[in-house]
């Protein structure tokens, strides 16, 4: 039996653990004032950004998962404007020498860190330094690979020497990887840049990074070098940004809905119905830089035999993909860049490219020796839309005779069994805005990865590394289409549908404008406040 | 019994932990670096070349031997240092600090919520066995744990967060963010407490000092508070230690439902992206813990229930 003293021990206990998980709950709870993600302050605007993902970190040499809020706390040399042009950014000019080797860039004067330090040449000559040095281990650093050296010529001029003429370095310059860091705050912050401190010169200043949770950035009131193509150059008409990690996609649609979040991107085709049907919200939508194709192992048999790619190409019906998979939203692919690449994406794709035609691919098929049907394997990673894709396309496939098992994967499993090279027909989707993504994909020295499609072709080799290295973007242009002329012929892939970008934007919003990599940092852009 | 022998016996369970400690480094270690996939492909993104690729693999060390990779981890783990996120590239101690208070405010609270419900409930319904509290009582707890705690936080999120706008829809640091998943965890838990508590009450009003204290003509509620409810707790109370576990491993989904960034979240998250060190760092402390709270169990037993002795 129980004596009476042990009884009030018991009860004592319970109610310590009560208690203590009230005080729990109480001190964990941060200082008030913290609560701006969902109610702004009076008269101070917030913008609230929703995404599916946080930061790994905020140092942009080290990730290749580059976080909006590197747009907004750096600048690049070069900027983008809304029409895919190369516009001074931190640089005000450039010019190029005779032979394309040397090029030249005139800083913008009168710029400053937001830690005060004013911007000079020095800074530009650490960032790619830094990008290029082995040791730093940047994931960008192949980008920059055709830069020899950076000459500091003053405060405000430096010189790029290139090894081999390339026009493309204005677009890798203009990249977020590109952003101009700060020298002495990146060598004095060291591991704790871009975690802790993070230093640009760009319209925002870091604040606050709560991880998983969201990253807070303050406007820059000194800023006033924005690109000549903003209307507004600054400081910017917005005191703070938050950006928000919300995973789970419906709770993220809810947040937009209820207003805890201004602007989503990435909106799931599946939502854009309902969304539209808010008068609160508007979509904006824009031809993405992205393609979707199915891909297959070229060294492997059958796949060795044009005829059969051929007919794979012809056995897909794109529009139906569109409507089925994407419920209409995107355009159907024939080539092999994004259309809206206006300068280098080669035009006649769709008149050169194979038509959906499942008897011509049947006749293909038993001209190469399959007029009994294939088996083969179908891998996808296992995202819904890739998930069903891979249905439809069995479906589309099955109608030519050709039978095929889906294999599905997470996405690090996916890229694993790519490199083992265990694949025969395959879906991925590419998201880069410029013609070197051919490069990367289908050049020998990259195979079996990325060149995942295993194409190993001599003639390939010679017309992309060509167009790489042209004197002008113009000429490298040209170049570019002769060999997407080419690769259509080859039926290296089969391109199958261009996405839309689909961004949601509430009311309080004011004149957003749709560009295609969201850099319109502070462009006019402007909050209602409630 | 002695503190003493208490002591002694807590000491001998810590010193068993430590083979077991052991254990799951090593399989934690091999699952991980089996299974297919590799971190550095989420570093680079796909457009690196071969050459920036390697040279990432090397710095990190991903290129040894997996023998030559566990004993520097372990080395490193015996100093204390539980290495250096592949993918966010600060120390695993200092990102697993960040995350645990904010599993273990949701976590507590729950368990909070979860027995303030479930003990008045499960008393109710065992005292009025066989009537209509009773039924009540266990209609509910039926109905709660056939719920998942994911879809009742959804439901929770959708009537009160986003129709009736009383609370935020997600997202983590002011108490407001806390009530809808402690909730959504706390109610799903009460249900299997409550009857738990139900069903150890039965057990005791049955007991025949049960009978003698109602034969001495006490008042009932007297026999029930003073006499069976305590004797009651006592599964119920040891049933707090065990429970460390599911406190901070059990609101994973709800962590993303409601995007908290916990310890549940982040393990998923690294999971997925193949980052070793942190996957690694967070299954150790969670493992550790669960094992604390085993120890704690068996302390509050030995404290609650003086028949039990440790030798």
């Amino acid at each position: 039996m129980m004596s009476m003293k042990r009884g009030r021990l018991l009860t004592l206990i319970v109610v310590a653990c009560l208690v203590s998980g009230l005080i729990m709950t109480g001190c964990s709870k941060p200082p008030a004032g913290n609560d701006a993600s969902n109610q702004p302050q009076a008269q101070e605007k917030v913008l609230v950004l929703g995404y599916d993902r946080d930061a790994e970190t905020l140092n942009h040499i080290k990730t290749s998962w580059y976080s909006d809020a590197l747009i907004y706390i750096y600048d690049r040399l070069v900027s983008r404007d809304y029409n895919f042009n190369y516009k001074p950014g931190l640089a005000e000019s450039w010019d190029t020498s005779e032979d394309g080797l040397t090029w030249t860039f005139h800083l913008r004067k009168g710029v400053k860190f937001h830690d005060g330090k004013p911007f000079t040449a020095e800074d530009v000559k650490f960032t790619i330094d830094t990008i290029k040095n082995p040791d730093t281990a940047s994931p960008f650093a192949g980008d920059l690979a055709a830069i020899n050296e950076v000459v500091v010529k003053d405060d405000h001029t430096v010189d790029i020497i290139l090894d081999y003429p390339f026009p493309n370095l204005l677009f890798n310059l203009s990249n977020t990887a590109a952003g101009i860091v700060n020298k002495e705050a990146y060598e004095k912050y060291g591991d704790e840049y871009g975690s802790k401190y993070v230093v640009g010169t760009g319209p925002y200043i870091f604040q606050e990074w709560v991880k998983g949770d969201k990253i807070v950035l303050v406007k820059n009131p000194e800023y006033n070098w924005g690109p000549e193509w903003m209307s507004n150059r600054g400081p910017a008409l917005i005191d703070k940004i938050v950006l928000r990690t919300i995973p789970e996609e419906n709770s993220r649609l809810m947040e937009l809905e209820t207003g805890g979040v201004h602007i989503l991107r990435n909106v799931p085709a599946a939502f854009v119905e309902k969304l539209e049907n808010n008068a609160e919200i508007e979509i904006v939508k824009g031809s993405a830089t992205k393609l979707g194709y199915l891909a297959y192992a070229c060294d492997k048999k059958p796949f060795t035999d044009v005829r059969v790619r051929r007919a794979i190409n012809h056995a897909i019906n794109r529009e139906e993909i569109i409507q089925y998979v994407f419920r209409g939203v995107g355009q159907p692919a024939y080539g092999y860049l994004p259309p809206a690449l206006q300068d280098e994406y080669y035009q006649d794709s769709e008149k050169d490219a194979y038509k959906y035609d499942p008897d011509k691919a049947k006749q293909l098929l038993a001209e190469a020796g399959f007029a009994g049907g294939l088996k083969l394997t179908l891998s996808s990673d296992n995202s819904t839309e890739n998930s069903r894709l891979a249905q439809v396309l069995q479906n589309q496939l099955k109608q030519v005779g050709i039978d095929v098992e889906i294999q599905l994967y997470d996405s690090s499993s996916y890229t694993a069994m790519l490199k083992e090279g265990k694949q025969e027909l395959f879906i991925r989707l590419y998201s880069w805005p410029n013609a070197d993504i051919l490069d990367w994909f289908l050049l020998s020295s990259q195979s079996p990865y990325p060149n995942h499609s295993r194409w190993v072709d001599n003639k390939t080799d010679e017309m992309l590394t060509k167009a790489a290295r042209m004197a002008t973007w113009e000429e490298r242009a040209e170049e570019y289409k002769k060999a997407q002329k080419y690769l259509i012929e080859q039926a290296v892939w089969c391109p199958i549908y261009v996405p839309d970008n689909l961004i949601a934007v509430r009311k309080e919003v004011k004149n957003f404008k749709y560009h295609p990599w969201m850099l319109q940092y502070n462009d006019g852009f402007d909050l209602e406040v409630k | 019994m002695g503190v003493q022998a208490l002591l002694k016996y807590i000491i001998k369970k810590i010193v068993t932990m430590i083979p077991v400690l052991v254990c799951i480094t090593v399989i934690v270690f091999l699952i991980l670096h089996l299974a297919p996939g590799d971190p550095v492909d989420l570093i680079v993104g796909p457009n690196v070349t071969p050459e920036v690729y390697e040279n990432i693999r090397n710095k990190l060390g991903l290129d040894q031997p997996l023998t030559v990779q566990y004993f520097k981890f372990m080395s490193n783990l015996l100093r204390g240092d539980l290495g250096t996120s592949i993918l966010q590239q600060r120390p695993v101690s200092e990102i697993i600090i960040e995350r645990f208070p904010v599993t273990l405010e949701l976590g507590l609270s729950a368990l909070v919520i979860s027995f303030a419900i479930a003990l008045p409930a499960g008393i109710i319904a065992a005292v009025n066995r066989n009537s209509w509290p009773d039924y009540a009582c266990m209609s509910g707890a039926l109905v709660g744990m056939s719920m998942p705690t994911f879809w009742f936080g959804i439901l929770l999120m959708y009537f009160f967060a986003y129709k009736m706008r009383l609370f935020p829809i997600s997202g983590y640091g002011t108490l407001r963010h806390l009530v809808l998943p402690a909730f959504a965890m706390g109610l799903t838990d009460a249900a299997v407490t409550a009857r738990m508590v139900r069903s150890s009450m039965l057990e005791v009003i049955r007991q025949d000092y049960i009978r003698t204290a109602r034969s001495k003509g006490l008042a009932e509620k007297v026999v029930i508070n003073q006499h069976a409810l305590k004797n009651a707790l006592i599964p119920i109370v040891t049933l707090l230690g065990l429970r460390m576990g599911w406190l901070l491993g059990g609101s994973v989904i709800l962590e993303n439902v409601f995007s908290r960034p916990g310890l549940g979240r982040l393990i998923v998250d690294s999971i997925l992206a193949r980052d070793y060190p942190v996957v690694q760092g967070a299954m150790i402390v969670l493992t550790a813990s669960i094992m604390a709270g085993n120890i704690l169990a068996d302390i509050l037993y030995a404290v609650v229930d003086p028949r039990i002795k440790y030798n």
